[in-house]
């Protein structure tokens, strides 16, 4: 049996779908709106921040009329959230006197509570973020709270508490990375190595335990930091990583070799060569290049003829180049007896020369 | 004294300002590289503070400009963390001092005062 639609029907599904999208464009102007809204706060809000932090930090004569429309700010939770930020980030940007005056303000206008609310907090951004603002304040009785953060399994939460210990402790902060079995990723390893400015003579702390670790983001960082530092005592250990089971230690330790180099060291490179990965071999032959040695130059020549890599043989020219050997590579190329493939890699590094 | 100022972070340009104000100078603010050269090129500047990294000029194309129109003006260069070899380059352009972020605004006073004489 079929059932005419009548007219009025109809009609009063055209109306109800025309009330739908109506309701629907009211919501999104209603959501722009209010997106518009708390854009355009925020924006105004960092203005009348930043102008207190710089008012704090220059010491200006204070205005009592700024001061209130700040105070009175200053009950919208979201703009202290906004001051919170704003002082972290600005934290970054200045030292001594200027860095005092904005850890009085955290202090004078009670941020602290907001930050140890995050830090108790369930998810992981805001825990995360209460461990950078209390660190970033510099709140030590947050430390042991901080260091229980160390072993949470979120990468956010540990990341940051590792970052925080080790900004309050610095080098002696590291203690964590005895027991740490996950993976340290370059990002932080460049963090924590610039938060440490000296390595204590009467530290406990043993970089001889960290080199032997089974996990080898720990042994690269202690890499760079024995780089960094330039810890000579510690060039036997480094040497033996050569024949760690990972190719990114191996290239970390020629690196930090070339750093702490002595009158061995490229004896040594020559001697290892032919045991190593192409990408080892290509890092020793990038120490020689900076390293400049003539004692190299036969070793050098004996790659480029007899290696069967083609990316070793153009580093071996190179390097043949910056010890001024160009003349013996025009005659190599101009010989008749050379094959195209050498005469080719040679007038590559001639012409990486002229650039 | 008549400096420029080209640093695109707000809160230091301000600060910077202020302090220098506060010193007795006339500041100049520029929040780019290209307005920091075009400065650079009109005015008769006696120092200039800025920036390494800066949207639409860096600090050491800044550096180069003041050398190709041949000004001897001393430039303090501001440099962030990790970028070393940069602040080496713009020493062989001829910038005359260097200071690492975070940096101390008082500090950069004391510099100023150092290559001013004043």
């Amino acid at each position: 049996m079929h059932h005419h639609i009548q007219l009025h029907e109809l009609i009063l599904a055209i109306v109800i779908v025309l009330i739908l999208v109506l309701l629907l464009i009211i919501t999104v102007l209603a959501y722009s709106f209010y997106s518009y809204r708390i854009l355009h706060n925020r924006q105004s809000w960092r203005q009348i921040i930043e102008y207190k932090i710089m008012e704090t930090i220059v010491g200006s004569d204070d205005s009592d009329d700024r001061d209130r429309e700040f105070a009175e700010h200053l009950k919208e939770p979201s703009f202290r959230a906004l001051f919170l930020d704003v002082l972290v980030d600005s934290d970054r940007k200045f030292s001594g006197g200027a860095k005092q005056s904005i850890n009085r303000l955290f202090h004078d206008f009670k941020l602290e509570d907001e930050a140890w609310r995050k830090l108790r907090h369930r998810r992981a951004y805001l825990v995360a973020g209460g461990v950078q603002e209390l660190a970033a304040m510099n709140v030590e009785q947050a430390i042991p709270e901080i260091t229980d953060k160390l072993n949470d399994p979120r990468t956010a939460v540990y990341q940051e508490a590792q970052y925080a210990i080790v900004t309050f402790k610095g080098y002696e902060g590291l203690g964590f990375l005895e027991h740490f079995d996950r993976p340290l990723s370059d990002w932080q390893q460049l963090r924590l190595l610039y938060s440490i400015h000296d390595i204590p003579e009467s530290s406990d702390l043993h970089v001889d335990t960290w080199i032997k670790s089974t996990n080898d983001t720990v042994v690269v960082f202690t890499l760079r930091l024995i780089r960094k530092f330039r810890l000579m005592t510690f060039y036997t250990e480094v040497f033996h990583l050569l024949n760690h089971s990972s190719t990114k230690v191996r290239v970390q330790a020629i690196r930090t070799l070339q750093a702490i180099e002595n009158s061995t060291t490229i004896q040594q490179f020559m001697s290892i060569f032919g045991q190593q990965p192409i990408e080892v071999q290509n890092e020793i032959l990038k120490a020689m290049k900076v390293a400049k040695s003539r004692e190299c130059e036969r070793f050098l020549k004996d790659q480029l003829w007899n290696h069967t890599a083609v990316s070793i043989k153009i580093s071996a020219a190179e390097v043949l180049v910056v010890l001024g050997e160009e003349q013996y590579l025009r005659d190599i190329s101009q010989n008749e007896d050379t094959y195209d493939e050498l005469i080719q890699i040679i007038k590559h590094a001639l012409q990486e020369k002229k650039c | 004294m008549l400096i420029l100022i080209a640093e695109d972070d707000e809160l230091i340009l301000r600060t910077v300002e202020h302090k220098l104000v506060k010193e007795g100078h006339d500041v100049v603010l520029t929040r780019n590289g290209r307005e920091a050269i075009e400065k650079i090129n009109e005015l008769d500047l006696d120092l200039v503070v800025t920036d390494i990294m800066m949207p639409f000029a860096s600090g050491i194309e800044i550096l180069s400009a003041i050398k190709s129109i041949g000004k001897k003006i001393p430039v303090i260069v501001l440099s962030s963390m990790g970028q070393e070899e940069v602040v080496v380059d713009a020493f062989d352009l001829g910038a005359s001092d260097f200071m690492v972020k975070p940096f101390s605004p008082n500090e950069l006073i004391l510099r100023i005062k150092r290559l001013t004489n004043k």
